[in-house]
């Protein structure tokens, strides 16, 4: 199944954006991200802790929904989905 | 209207477009880029969640603070010193709802609207770090 991810701000500079994922059946949010992540070491160490934890503030929309990241280990993604990373918001 | 865009705000019309039968206030905030040792500002949004977040942010003043009207644009792209980010026109029957709903309006906006700025700065670009820091994983 194809599924589409989008970094924003610096997590997009790290990594890129608008990245097609080829993932299997019960990929789920959490596995995705880092799947894609570990392609850049910096990229990841934005996101990630030394645990393979989400940093506490990383923020993950699915199909523009939040998603709790302790929750993106259980939440499975599906074909056609957009998932979103990003750091917190700053805008006005 | 609502929108998220690049070019800049026509803030008279917008004050124009404003004035309705019952109008008794308009309060405009205009946010802008600020000298602080930068050279420019770059914004960044995620435009699909972004403006129905802003829509929703609307409705919600609308109806707590009885207002008339509400415009809300906030702008992306590379910013000059001095020019506008963004810009809420608020109208209602009384200044206490206009005030008081501008005000939770741009608080709305900075506390979950994805929208990131970047200073440019003479000694290296730095990312705005957001009020609110709102994820939900663990402390690490």
């Amino acid at each position: 199944m194809t599924v589409r991810i989008r970094f924003f701000a610096r997590f997009r500079e790290l990594l890129g954006t608008d990245i097609v994922v080829d993932a299997k059946e019960g990929t789920v949010l959490s596995g995705l991200v880092k799947d894609v992540a570990e392609k850049n070491k910096e990229g990841y160490d934005a996101i990630f802790d030394e645990k393979g934890i989400f940093r506490e503030f990383v923020i993950i929309m699915q199909n523009g929904k939040r998603v709790e990241t302790t929750a993106a280990g259980m939440t499975r993604v599906a074909d056609g989905d957009e998932i979103a990373v990003f750091p917190p918001v700053a805008g006005g | 209207m609502i929108a998220i865009q690049s070019e800049d705000v026509d803030i008279g019309a917008l004050i124009n477009g404003a004035k309705k039968r019952g109008t008794g206030a308009i309060v405009v905030f205009d946010g802008m880029v600020r000298d602080d040792d930068i050279r420019e500002m770059e914004l960044e949004a995620y435009g699909e969640v972004a403006v129905p977040e802003l829509e929703k942010i609307a409705s919600e003043a609308k109806e707590t603070y009885n207002l008339l009207s509400v415009d809300i644009i906030h702008r992306i792209g590379r910013l000059a010193i001095g020019e506008n980010i963004l810009v809420i026109v608020v109208g209602a029957g009384h200044r206490t709802e206009a005030y008081e709903g501008s005000r939770f309006i741009i608080e709305a906006i900075k506390a979950g609207v994805p929208i990131w700025k970047k200073e440019l700065r003479r000694d290296g670009d730095r990312w705005v770090p957001g009020e609110h820091r709102h994820g939900s994983g663990q402390k690490s």
